[in-house]
């Protein structure tokens, strides 16, 4: 397996330094983080308490309780599929059936090369365009499987 | 402030604003079942168990966080109430195991008795299973977070009681559950085992590992701990004759809820199967065993053969700062009274004399003269040479508190760095010995910013202008100048210090200097000098008219001294120099010592006298603030033991000159007629110091500084504490910090086996490098699991106090085995 790319810990000392006089600046710290590394790397955790005046455990909880921050490495691409019932109905099962086969990942999985990241989501709010997936923050609704093959040349490319 | 009116169960009842509907009911003896409540801990309402219906509008409220407010109508136990705490125990004990038939917290557990009180016989709800490994690699603490509740008082007493933060909540909803930092098991986190958390758990979730399955305790005595000089109160539950458990006094105490991990093994060192349950006497060149009866009178024909022979003065006694005030005070009768002589010391001299004679000639008083509550209040600390995380935990707990939840300022004062590091404001690294011309340098900073009420000073101390010449040789550099100004301006400042200070050369000018700070900023109230021993303050006394505890060794090899009795102290482990000690005490025609063990000084004596432990007798210690600390007897002596102050009454009588006493009591209440107040009254006097800096003497030979530092798992000589097997199994390996510069230089990698050696002795440890100490020094505890640092050292007494500089000496440094 290839290793995670390495962490630039420079680069999350400057966002950590930006963050820590501001008033509540743990949530907006590790977002920030977050948005420029991919997740929040556990070996900076004891690096962000120490600037906030917390204990790591207590950074550790924060970053644990919220479901959208991640304490593992992921892909650079993280593709979302949708499961919800709209979607299901009008064949969101067979989308990701294909993006699973495409990329070899099961929900939830980064590839080895980390460029991809695989997710199901429960509803995206956009039932009408159902069936709907999203690659980092680009949308696509109305999906069908050639359009699925669009969008992977698209970002591989 | 308008009182409150609530109605309470159809009363009408009054409380004060601000107060929460729990605290109110508990006042008007309602009571409420709690699971997350702990008068130590913020409320923050996780457990829901406290629930109660405010009528007026159908709220279910969380009692323990809700203010009362006018016109609420609380009802503690309505219908809906009721319903709902059953419905929330039920929820707890779905995913909770069916274990409490075999749970160690058994009839102790609080979630078992709500869930009987509340009326929980079938669950109902679909089982959810809480598969959790459970940890118990480490010796002291057990979870099974399977029967966790998330109740959180492990995590705040934790994060505010002890500071420690080794656990916070992880993950959440189902996955949530208290975890380090990395979810790794305790002994690979921060956690110091100190067993506060145990003492609150309402579950099984955190458990004692020591004592499992031993039973509830039917029973508890409340007393005080003996494993260090703060005294705790602590409280222990007994089963039959046997102490099953150890938890912090409900009623406060110095320690106020915590606990540390010396004062939880303190029932493994009582029921050591290592202690003397028998008198022993030296037939034909064997300790063999014997009566009481013929002990003491062994002991009696020694002792007055001797004063026969040779005279009084060929008689000496050594007693220790683990005895009681009242069995000092016996000793000191003993050995005037009845002995004949004024050769009587105690070990407390070793750790105490410095800071008593320089507090005596300054402001008149014997130790810290005020209480931890004082230093929590404080708004600028400055810790120096010491290290409270291992030497007085308690303490260490204060000070944390005080720069966490209170903002107070630390500066910390050591070579090295220390728990206290990452709480410090100013951490200042200043050369080993060197801390009175730092001291002297923030004084002489205090005096030309004129950071101090001059016209005061000068009216109401002595000798200002002594000190003003004496500081003209100092300089201050700028973290000493910003330490200065920080604690001249503060409104109440503290300075705590321990053995870093007090145990190298001229250890009570440095004391002296730290004390003329105080005067100069009208601090006098904020000096905490550390003790090491339980009661090493109340043991210490002065003036010495006879030889001091290391002198009368020199008087031994000179054929002066030709009996001795030593009474619960160690003198080969717990002075200097073992290997002459240990010559020195065999060359005595009759040596009689008392201990709970059969100790290396025991060993060579000719009569042998089995004592008990501080839970097998009543008494009193006085801890470092001068806190006078009760013990009550909780089980009786142990087989064939008796307590040190009835050895003593019944040598007396043996030697024909019975004492005057039949209990404990009787004592105290004469200790209490003959004492007068200890604090002198009259203008504090500055101390100029006339500082010598410490030459390097390190030579080609001995290269390296040695220092001496405490550890949380062993304390003092470790004769006693050493008897602990858990302390034991934690720490079963003597570790020395190599500084990682000279550890490259020597090729020496983390656990490789290396020998230390003086001119005096030698030991081997293993090597952990270490970036927290400076180059050329290494570290090593001052209690080894194996023995004492003591080895390593010669007698070198303090001109002025007559006490051994055990702190730091030169050796030498080599690798034995490498790792692997």
């Amino acid at each position: 397996m290839v290793n995670a790319p390495p962490v630039d810990i420079n680069q999350i000392k400057k966002i950590i330094n930006d963050y820590k006089d501001s008033q509540w600046p743990v949530m907006p710290m590790v977002e920030h983080i977050q948005d420029e590394i991919g997740y929040i790397p556990p070996q900076t955790i004891p690096m962000i308490a120490k600037a906030v005046g917390l204990f790591p455990s207590q950074v550790q909880s924060i970053v644990t309780f919220h479901d959208q921050l991640y304490t593992e490495p992921r892909g650079k691409n993280v593709v979302r599929v949708c499961r919800g019932t709209a979607c299901h109905v009008r064949g969101g099962k067979a989308i990701l059936k294909s993006i699973k086969g495409r990329l070899g990942l099961e929900d939830g999985q980064t590839s080895e090369d980390f460029e991809y990241t695989l997710e199901t989501v429960s509803c995206m709010g956009m039932c009408a365009v159902a069936p709907n997936m999203t690659v980092g923050k680009n949308i696509y609704g109305n999906m069908n499987l050639s359009k699925v093959d669009k969008v992977f040349k698209k970002s591989e490319g | 402030m308008q009182p409150i009116t609530i109605s309470l169960n159809g009363r009408e009842v009054s409380g004060k604003q601000g107060m929460t509907i729990l605290e109110l009911a508990r006042e008007m003896g309602v009571d409420i079942p709690t699971l997350c409540d702990d008068p130590n801990l913020t409320p923050i309402g996780a457990c829901r168990i406290c629930l109660v219906e405010n009528e007026q509008n159908g709220d279910l409220l969380a009692s323990c966080v809700t203010p009362i407010e006018t016109g609420m109508v609380i009802s503690t136990q309505s219908e809906r109430v009721i319903v709902h705490r059953k419905t929330i125990v039920k929820l707890m004990l779905a995913s909770h195991p069916d274990s409490c038939l075999v749970c160690n917290k058994g009839n102790t557990c609080t979630l078992r008795r709500v869930a009987t009180d509340v009326g929980v016989g079938m669950i109902e709800f679909e089982r959810i299973a809480d598969a959790v490994e459970i940890e118990q690699l480490n010796p002291f603490i057990e979870r099974d977070l399977s029967k966790c509740v998330l109740c959180a008082k492990c995590i705040r007493a934790d994060q505010e009681l002890v500071v420690v933060g080794a656990i916070d909540y992880f993950n959440r909803g189902f996955d949530a559950k208290p975890a380090t930092f990395g979810d790794v098991p305790l002994e690979q986190s921060e956690c110091t085992f100190c067993g506060t958390c145990v003492a609150m758990c309402p579950t099984g979730a955190i458990m004692d590992r020591g004592r499992s399955y031993h039973g509830t305790a039917s029973d508890e005595v409340e007393t005080t701990c003996a494993y260090c000089g703060c005294g705790c109160s602590i409280s222990l539950g007994l089963k039959g004759d046997r102490i099953i458990a150890i938890t912090p006094s409900k009623k406060g105490g110095p320690n106020n809820g915590t606990l540390c991990v010396r004062g939880t093994c303190a029932s493994d060192v009582i029921h050591s199967a290592d202690r003397l349950t028998q008198p022993m006497l030296r037939q034909e060149e064997e300790l063999a065993p014997a009566s009481w009866l013929d002990a003491i009178e062994a002991a009696a024909e020694g002792f007055k053969r001797v004063k026969g022979l040779h005279g009084p003065e060929a008689l000496a006694v050594i007693s220790s700062s683990t005895c009681t005030n009242e069995e000092n005070y016996l000793l000191q009768r003993f050995t005037r009274d009845v002995l004949g002589t004024n050769n009587i010391d105690s070990s407390a001299r070793l750790h105490n004399a410095v800071n008593r004679a320089a507090l005596a000639s300054t402001i008149g008083i014997m130790g810290a003269n005020s209480d931890l509550d004082g230093l929590e209040q404080s708004d600028v600390i400055i810790v120096v040479g010491a290290d409270p995380d291992a030497s007085a935990p308690i303490v260490s707990y204060a000070i944390k508190r005080a720069v966490k939840y209170c903002g107070a300022k630390l500066i910390l004062i050591d070579p090295r760095e220390t728990g206290l590091s990452t709480f410090a404001d100013i951490h200042i690294r200043p050369d080993y010995g060197t801390d009175a011309a730092l001291l002297g340098g923030m004084a002489k900073a205090i005096v030309d910013e004129g950071l101090l009420d001059e016209k005061t000073v000068v009216e109401k101390t002595n000798n200002y202008d002594g000190l003003k010449a004496s500081l003209s040789k100092y300089t201050a550099g700028s973290a000493a100048i910003e330490a200065a100004h920080l604690y001249a301006k503060a409104n109440s400042a503290s300075i705590v210090w321990g053995t870093g200070l007090t145990q190298h050369a001229g250890g009570a000018d440095s004391v002296r200097a730290l004390i003329n700070l105080a005067i100069l900023t009208n601090q006098t109230s904020g000096l905490y000098a550390l003790e090491k021993e339980c009661n090493d303050r109340g043991a210490f006394t002065e003036p010495l008219q006879g030889f001091s505890a290391l002198e009368m060794i020199e008087q031994i090899e000179k054929g002066a001294i030709k009996s001795m009795l030593i009474v619960g102290e160690n003198p080969i482990l717990a002075f200097p120099d073992s290997g002459r000690v240990e010559k020195a005490l065999s060359l005595l025609e009759c040596l009689v010592v008392s201990d709970m063990f059969l100790t290396e000084t025991a060993l060579i004596a000719d009569v042998v006298l089995s004592s008990s432990s501080f839970a097998e007798k009543e008494g009193t210690y006085t801890n470092f603030e001068g806190r006078v600390g009760k013990l009550n007897t909780a089980i009786d002596p142990i087989a064939g033991s008796l307590p040190d102050w009835n050895i003593i009454l019944k040598l007396a009588e043996a030697m024909g000159s019975p004492m005057p006493f039949d209990d404990i009591n009787q004592v105290s209440d004469e200790i209490t007629a003959l004492v007068g107040n200890e604090s002198k009254s009259g203008p504090a006097s500055f101390a100029p110091v006339d500082y010598v800096a410490p030459s390097d003497d390190t030579n080609k030979e001995y290269p390296f500084k040695l220092l001496t530092v405490s550890d949380l798992y062993s304390l003092g000589s470790g004769t006693s504490i050493s008897h602990s097997y858990r302390l034991n199994k934690y720490t079963s390996e003597v570790y020395v910090e190599i500084a990682e510069e000279d550890a490259s230089k020597l090729d020496i990698k983390d656990g490789d086996q290396v020998k230390i050696a003086t001119p005096v002795g030698e030991l081997t440890a293993i090597a952990k490098v270490s970036d927290s100490i400076p180059t050329g020094t290494i570290a090593i505890p001052q209690t080894l699991p194996t023995g004492s640092a003591n080895v390593l050292f010669d007698i070198t007494l303090d001109n002025e106090t007559k006490t051994s500089l055990a702190k730091t000496c030169n050796v030498s440094l080599e690798k034995v085995v490498s790792n692997g």
